[in-house]
């Protein structure tokens, strides 16, 4: 009887003590023994980043030589689990990469906000709002990331169709696509929705097709109106390029990284939407098709009225974790990591659209120049806006709605509520 | 209950001392209770002391971090981190209709272990009946054991893409492509049969060593008696290795449960559809991509409790087997 009741006592005393604590971690100073700064990303390891970083560390030494600089590179499969769990115990890294859009603001309580160090590159800079959260800035942008539709313009060719213009109408497109498939037995889009990305590129490139510019920009500021017939529009247009046999096959069994990419580098696809930046870019492209075999083209016109814009955000940028020691040496080695001079290096050999916009890209070829020539009428994707809760049940219900076991409004009723839901 | 079973046994050791043998020179009385007493703790302590680094191991590592998880369990996400929640983390689970899916599945694998144990079993069956090319058999079956699942799943991911070599052979006899990991319908089935032709070998081996401790009299009595090859299945091997069968069901159940995680991310990503999740996997997505830790604990105490289920079902088989044996 006694032990029971010692026992018990400890048990009790044991999940009292838990219950001081939770699930987030207790976030203690850590990281950044004086001197020396820890900074994770998954960048760094890669030889296509090496000229980047060592010019943003030649940068920052000049200003502070006395702190030494440590990059972790982290696998990138890995690095939203390792850093929440490095959080958690906070013993994170001081300065980190981050994607912009969901990933940074879901973990913006540990980081600081930059907007007092950084109002210098302000306008230099392009692609802030993929990394403010309530009206704060928590990293510098480095690359942008957007989701340029790419064409492969000797499959026009071949076609019998003028490459230099592509369609700005959606039944243009469509009729387009069917002349290609005909002539040339290629589909239209190579698609890879395994992961259910597929979905969020289609959204935000051909979202700008479909919605008014205001409702565009309510979109962007939070005012999502699901009911409105546009938005249910774009997910019928998801259903409809099914439908008209445009996706390449087995769509929902494809890998978008990197085996859709490769169904439109192998030409057995018209069309894609690729990425801006990192890896199915332009640069990726014109290694298999030539830079002038590569096309960029704006999303087809599908509700008279609407203006096609590119959908580009910031992509990736550094942000500083709130227990650093010296929030003013950190802010000084992220301004350093977007240096001009760096980002020059970055574009060069990674091929990344570098945040930078005084950069000259025009011997990067037709799609690259393209791009860039966007980038001011440009704005923030449609998809970036949505809670990675959001996007996860966007990506199963794009699922459904390609093999046709849900409706449209369905699906974009159940969307609707968990958007709201938070 | 240590403590009071312990106390007899040393008890004897200072009443033998003081009336036992005549002592040579009295020592002072204070002295010798000091001593005794000094003694008698540090031999009551003795097993304590001894036991401690396991338990301080199995305390530190196993206990304590399952408390942690369960007390996290209980606290907020997000705004609400470290405040208590009660069981909405719980009650988000159920209502969450990917969660229930994952539960699902886990019933559907319940559902596919006789398949999963029978096809070793009747593998090991003949390669004991020394069918030709036994040998060669035993060593191939056991070949995939070793591959990682990352490498199997990748292999497959070839061999079953849509345009895959799989799909190909289909059509060169006139049979339609089947989008084999991106059919809701088939994708679990497809995923579990990977599972299952990497880890066969496992169990092939245990039935192979069951199959040593045969009896090989009553094989020959039987063939003696002109019984056919599926009646000595069913009359002689099937009882005479009901201890095997009943460990390899085990064992493949929990591999099932626990083990399937490199499969299902590499092949499909829980898709089509959430039609592969399993609870590992919902764990995962839900700690490392949607920054929920509370109710991945959560989804983790549920996990935990099939497992406690499951193992106390290993334990009683098991109990029994030995009884019966």
């Amino acid at each position: 009887m006694k032990h029971r009741a010692v026992w018990s006592a400890v048990l009790v005393a044991a999940l009292a003590l838990a219950g001081c604590g939770s699930a987030g971690g207790t976030r203690s100073p850590s990281g950044g023994a004086d001197g020396k700064l820890v900074v994770w990303d998954w960048k760094s390891g890669e030889a296509s980043a090496r000229a980047y970083l060592e010019k943003a560390k030649a940068d920052f030494a000049r200003k502070h030589p006395d702190v030494t600089v440590e990059f972790v590179a982290q696998p990138f499969e890995q690095y939203y689990t390792l850093l929440g769990t490095a959080i958690q115990a906070g013993k994170g890294p001081d300065v980190m990469l981050f994607n912009g859009g969901g990933q940074i603001r879901d973990r913006a309580d540990a980081l600081l906000p930059l907007d007092e160090y950084l109002t210098d590159d302000r306008q230099r800079l392009a692609g802030w709002d993929a990394f403010t959260k309530d009206g704060k800035t928590y990293a510098a942008p480095v690359t942008l990331q957007g989701h340029p539709i790419y064409y492969n313009r000797a499959l026009y060719d071949k076609a019998g169709l003028d490459p230099a213009s592509p369609a700005t109408t959606w039944s243009k497109f469509l009729a387009d696509c069917a002349t290609i498939t005909r002539r040339t037995g290629a589909k239209c889009l190579a698609l890879g929705n395994k992961e259910g990305y597929g979905i969020q590129f289609f959204l935000s490139a051909f979202g700008s097709g479909v919605f008014s510019t205001q409702e565009y920009d309510d979109w962007i500021a939070g005012k999502r109106d699901w009911t409105s017939p546009h938005v249910k529009r774009i997910f019928a247009l998801w259903k409809e390029a099914q439908d008209a046999k445009l996706n390449s096959d087995g769509a929902n069994s494809t890998a978008m990284f990197n085996d859709s990419f490769a169904i439109f580098q192998s030409a057995k696809a018209a069309h894609v939407i690729g990425l801006m930046s990192d890896v199915g870019h332009w640069k990726d492209f014109s290694e298999f098709l030539t830079a002038e075999k590569l096309g960029v083209m704006r999303a087809p016109v599908v509700v008279p009225g609407a203006t096609p814009s590119l959908p580009y955000d910031g992509g990736i940028g550094y942000g500083v974790a709130r227990w650093t020691r010296d929030p003013r040496v950190a802010a000084d080695l992220v301004r350093s990591l977007t240096s001009t001079d760096a980002l020059k290096s970055f574009y060069a050999d990674a091929g990344a659209i570098a945040a930078d916009t005084t950069i000259d890209v025009s011997q990067g070829g037709p799609a690259v120049a393209t791009i860039v020539a966007d980038l001011k009428a440009g704005k923030p994707a449609l998809h970036v806006a949505l809670s990675s809760k959001t996007l996860e049940l966007m990506g199963r219900l794009s699922q459904q709605l390609l093999s046709g076991s849900i409706s449209v409004d369905e699906a974009v009723k159940q969307l609707a509520a968990s958007d709201q839901a938070g | 209950m240590p403590v009071p079973e312990a106390a007899p046994s040393v008890r004897p050791a200072p009443t033998g001392r003081a009336g036992g043998t005549p002592p040579r020179s009295v020592p002072p009385a204070p002295t010798v209770s000091r001593r005794g007493r000094g003694g008698r703790r540090a031999e009551r302590l003795a097993p304590f002391v001894l036991l401690a680094p396991a338990l301080l191991i199995l305390a530190l590592l196993r206990f304590w971090p399952l408390l942690l998880g369960v007390n996290f369990s209980f606290t907020g996400d997000g705004d609400r981190d470290g405040l208590m929640v009660g069981l909405d983390n719980y009650r988000e689970l159920l209502g969450d209709p990917l969660f229930r899916d994952a539960l699902g599945n886990v019933g559907l694998l319940v559902l596919l272990l006789p398949v999963a144990v029978a096809i070793p079993g009747l593998l090991a069956t003949l390669i004991y009946l020394r069918v030709p090319g036994h040998r060669l058999y035993r060593s191939v079956y056991f070949f995939p054991a070793v591959l990682s699942p990352v490498i199997v799943g990748a292999i497959f991911n070839l061999l079953l893409a849509f345009d895959g070599p799989l799909n190909a052979l289909l059509g060169g006899v006139g049979i339609g492509p089947v989008d084999w990991l991106g059919d809701p319908d088939v994708a679990m089935f497809v995923v579990v049969g990977v599972h299952v032709w990497a880890t066969f070998g496992m169990a092939l081996v245990v039935f192979l060593a069951g199959f040593a401790t045969l009896d090989a009299s009553l094989l020959d009595a039987a063939r003696v008696d002109g019984a056919s090859l599926p009646q000595t299945v069913r009359h002689v091997i099937v009882p005479s290795l009901a201890r095997t069968i009943q460990f390899v069901f085990v064992t493949t159940m929990i591999g099932m449960l626990t083990s399937m995680f490199g499969l299902l991310y590499v092949m499909t990503s829980g898709g089509p559809e959430g039609s592969t999740y399993l609870p590992e996997y919902y764990i995962w997505i839900q700690q490392g991509q949607m920054n929920r830790p509370a109710l991945a604990s959560a989804a983790s105490t549920v996990l935990f409790l099939i497992m406690l289920v499951v193992g106390l079902l290993q334990i009683s088989l098991l109990r029994r087997a030995v009884r019966e044996a």
